[in-house]
């Protein structure tokens, strides 16, 4: 002990000058990479194009869901540094892993993402803890600081709405306005042998299903064996009548809320009551599942994915699925129906009912953790001006202005075009309550136990429904949602 | 203990002398004790920190309601609400059910077959060495990729393996995946085709390393091959045998991956095992105080079993 204390002196100085010299260089350093930083936050007054560069060299992160939207936008984003200077780093993950890192990110306020695109259904979680800045002030603030190419007032209002609105506040805007619609193989449809037999078999015209009873009726008809003809071709493997998803996943649950909407089910009423165990609900459930007997096998075990690919290999004849996918329907590097799909309103009841449709769309949030709100809200409001939209539109995304829905040269190029605008217009909102992924777990349990047959759709539905009341306790009848 | 320590003194001290020597031996562990902890301070703080902390932070918030996704569950004290909701939960009741029907399935025939293998193994001489390095590969494939190899041979439209299972009769057009029973089963399977290799690569070390002396006693007292393993070599291989399925057992329980990508827990609740619904509370419902309780019940089984195992392979390590 006494000789470690006596050398201790010595040790300590080199020790002491040690660190002093590592502190040195990590300041010199940082000191280095802090001009760097603010070299880079040089911008050309020229190319403001109208945006206000008071906030060149600030850095934002960017974390947004993994879809087609936002590579795009991260192709796009040294635009939008050129024009203000705000460097942006753009980072995206699957739907499940964002919420996650998002929550995580939030809860713990570490501020590491500025702007984050989030799932409009988690809009009361994040809105209703505080984590996400009301935009209405931001818009106000800034109205000066954006290009004239940015016009909120082009955003599909009930788009809007259901992304961003929140107990009667606005909180982001929308980044993704995916929403459901019917896709149908329009060269059977159009075939006149087909349309021949089907009026033959069935007493009216072969058309875009109005009603969930036509629906299920072209299911059945263009549910074919190997062997047999559709449109006067052989077929090598089977054809089914509809595609659609029964995994116990999110997928189910949405893809069942679009039967739900049309027999007038669903989740919440609009008082705020629940409805899943109601007649209309149980109704619906029962539909979905006779609708497995023209589905491809195993379509308990699919979700949108198997979905999408099925209705790419030319397999299925009709579905009901997300409009984002119509990009790649028309892809001829991985589509064998490019021109042959058709978009239609997602059926009703009955015919006259009002169409509805489901969304699915993302919102841009700010943190309330964020560097700058201001620089965090140029960046949003870049993301929604016309140009960037239109170029969304053509690189095969999904916008959220009317003005890129209604654009000539999109409107002549993509097919599915006005079928995403209608869709967006009639569209309904899931539940975007605090208590929705509570919820949502639930209703995958029990319709995909449903579908396997396990239990029936009123026992299904009516065990769903008291699980959800448990989970909602005396906040029923819901005020927000 | 200072007494028994103390050894004859090579000349006869005074009683200062004693006193001192006494303080100088006392210093001197003293100095051992800290140099020994100095040395594993860096690993104990870091066991600390991984180990302990997680496990305090979640009995704590297991007493708490708390949801990052829900203002309203602030993290206030709630006592045993959760631990009590836990009893009452049918669907946590069917996790675990199915998480025990798992394991014992999955680790039994595993240890069935495992053991058959081993002993095959011992007997062959010149491929032994080819068919050990083969027999490695399943274990060397992650979950998550064996999860994938199934999701895919099991696709009810193109799976090779579906296709198989048709030509048999053994699945209808839904797959295998599109029953409860089905999907139990291919899991079950799935953890057998992994792990089996595991149990009988244990049985060959052990079956290495059992004493020959007694072997070739039982041979000249006239035991048939049966009777030799059955009832000389298997003993001699039960310690060994016993922590491989140790071992696969508490890796069983913790099942999550190839679930996970397989099946997402269902058709219905079929193969929701436990850690897929935890999974669900904690990180799809957010319900993060409700997930804790369910890891720390989970916890407290997982050590009792352990614990369990241990005390009977010592007292079985002390008959062999």
């Amino acid at each position: 002990m006494s000789h470690s204390t006596r050398y201790a002196p010595g040790r300590r100085s080199t020790a002491a000058r040690a660190a002093l010299t590592t502190g040195i260089i990590t300041v010199l350093a940082l000191a280095v990479s802090g001009c760097g930083g603010s070299s880079s936050g040089e911008v050309d007054p020229d190319a403001a194009d109208g945006w206000s560069q008071e906030f060149a060299g600030t850095e934002l992160n960017v974390l947004a869901e993994a879809t087609l939207n936002s590579e795009i936008l991260a192709e796009l984003a040294p635009e939008f540094t050129a024009k203000t200077g705000i460097e942006v780093n753009i980072e995206t993950a699957p739907f499940a892993q964002l919420v996650q890192s998002v929550t995580l990110d939030f809860s713990t306020a570490q501020g590491d993402y500025d702007v984050v695109s989030i799932p409009y259904d988690y809009l009361g979680a994040y809105a209703g803890s505080g984590y996400v800045e009301e935009i209405t002030p931001l818009i106000e603030a800034n109205a000066d600081r954006v290009g004239e190419e940015f016009d909120e007032t082009d955003i599909v209002e009930g788009l809007w709405e259901t992304a961003a609105t929140w107990d009667g506040k606005s909180y982001g805007m929308p980044s993704n306005s995916a929403v459901t619609m019917m896709l149908y193989r329009a060269d059977l449809f159009e075939n006149p042998e087909e349309q021949d037999a089907f009026a033959a078999e069935y007493g009216y015209e072969l058309a875009p299903a109005q009603t969930w009873e036509q629906y299920r009726d072209i299911a059945e008809f263009f549910t074919r064996d190997a062997g047999e003809t559709a449109a006067g071709e052989v077929l090598s493997e089977p054809m089914y009548g509809v595609t659609m998803a029964g995994k116990r996943h999110e997928a189910s649950v949405f893809e069942w809320m679009n039967y739900a909407g049309g027999f007038g089910g669903g989740v919440v009423d609009a008082d705020g009551e629940l409805v899943v165990d109601s007649d209309e609900s149980v109704a619906s459930l029962e539909y979905m599942k006779s609708l497995g007997a023209f589905a491809p096998p195993g379509f308990t075990s699919a979700t949108w994915d198997e979905v999408t690919a099925n209705l790419q290999q030319g397999i299925a004849a009709q579905a009901i699925s997300w409009g984002d996918t119509a990009g790649a329907m028309e892809d001829e590097s991985q589509s064998a129906v490019v021109g042959n799909i058709g978009y239609g309103d997602v059926p009703v009841a009955a015919e006259g009912d009002e169409h509805h449709a489901l969304h699915g769309a993302w919102t841009y949030t700010i943190s309330t953790q964020a560097i700058d709100k201001d620089a965090a809200y140029l960046f949003t409001a870049w993301a929604l001006s016309a140009p960037v939209q239109k170029k969304i539109g053509e690189m095969g995304g999904v916008p959220a202005t009317r003005s890129a829905f209604e654009d000539p040269e999109l409107v002549a190029a993509l097919p599915s075009w006005p079928q995403q605008l209608a869709s967006l217009e009639n569209a309904l909102a899931r539940p975007r309550n605090a208590e929705w992924p509570q919820m949502l777990d639930q209703l995958a349990l029990q319709v995909s136990t449903a579908l396997v047959g396990d239990s029936t759709s009123q026992k299904a539905l009516d065990d769903a429904q008291s699980e959800i009341e448990g989970i909602l306790g005396d906040k029923l009848p819901l005020k927000a949602f | 203990m200072s007494t028994t320590m103390e050894r004859p003194p090579v000349r006869a001290p005074g009683p200062e002398g004693d006193a001192r020597t006494v303080a100088l031996r006392s210093r001197a562990r003293n100095r051992v004790f800290w140099t020994r902890f100095g040395m594993q301070a860096p690993s104990l703080i870091i066991l600390a920190i991984v180990l302990a902390f997680p496990l305090v932070y979640s009995v704590i918030l297991s007493f708490q309601s708390y949801s990052p996704v829900d203002a309203e569950a602030d993290g206030r004290f709630i006592g045993l609400d959760n631990y009590i909701r836990m009893l009452g939960d049918a669907q946590f009741g069917r996790a675990v059910l199915v998480t025990i029907a798992y394991v014992v399935l999955a680790v039994g025939i595993e240890t069935v077959f495992g053991t058959i293998l081993g002993v095959v193994l011992s007997r062959l001489i010149r491929s032994r060495r080819i068919v050990t390095s083969a027999l490695l590969l399943p274990m060397i494939a992650t979950p998550l990729v064996v999860g994938l190899m199934f999701s895919f041979g099991l696709n009810p439209q193109f799976g090779f393996m579906t296709d198989f299972l048709r030509a048999l009769g053994l699945v209808g057009d839904g797959g295998v995946l599109d029953s409860a029973g089905g999907a139990f089963a291919a899991l079950v399977v799935m953890d057998v085709w992994e792990w089996t290799p595991f149990i009988a690569l244990m049985v060959l070390a052990g079956l290495s390393a059992a004493p020959q002396a007694q072997i070739q006693a039982a041979e000249l007292d006239g035991c048939n091959t049966f009777q030799l393993y059955w009832h000389v070599m298997l003993p001699m291989v039960r310690p060994v045998l016993i922590v491989a399925i140790l071992f696969r057992a508490t890796e069983a329980i913790r099942q999550f991956d190839q679930v996970y990508i397989l099946t997402g827990g269902g058709p219905g609740s079929a193969t929701t095992v436990n850690d897929i619904f935890q999974y669900r509370v904690s990180f799809a419902a957010f319900d993060m105080s409700y997930g804790a309780a369910l890891g720390v019940a989970t916890f407290a089984v997982v050590a009792t079993l352990s614990a369990i195992l241990f005390r009977y392979l010592n007292r079985k390590g002390a008959d062999a």
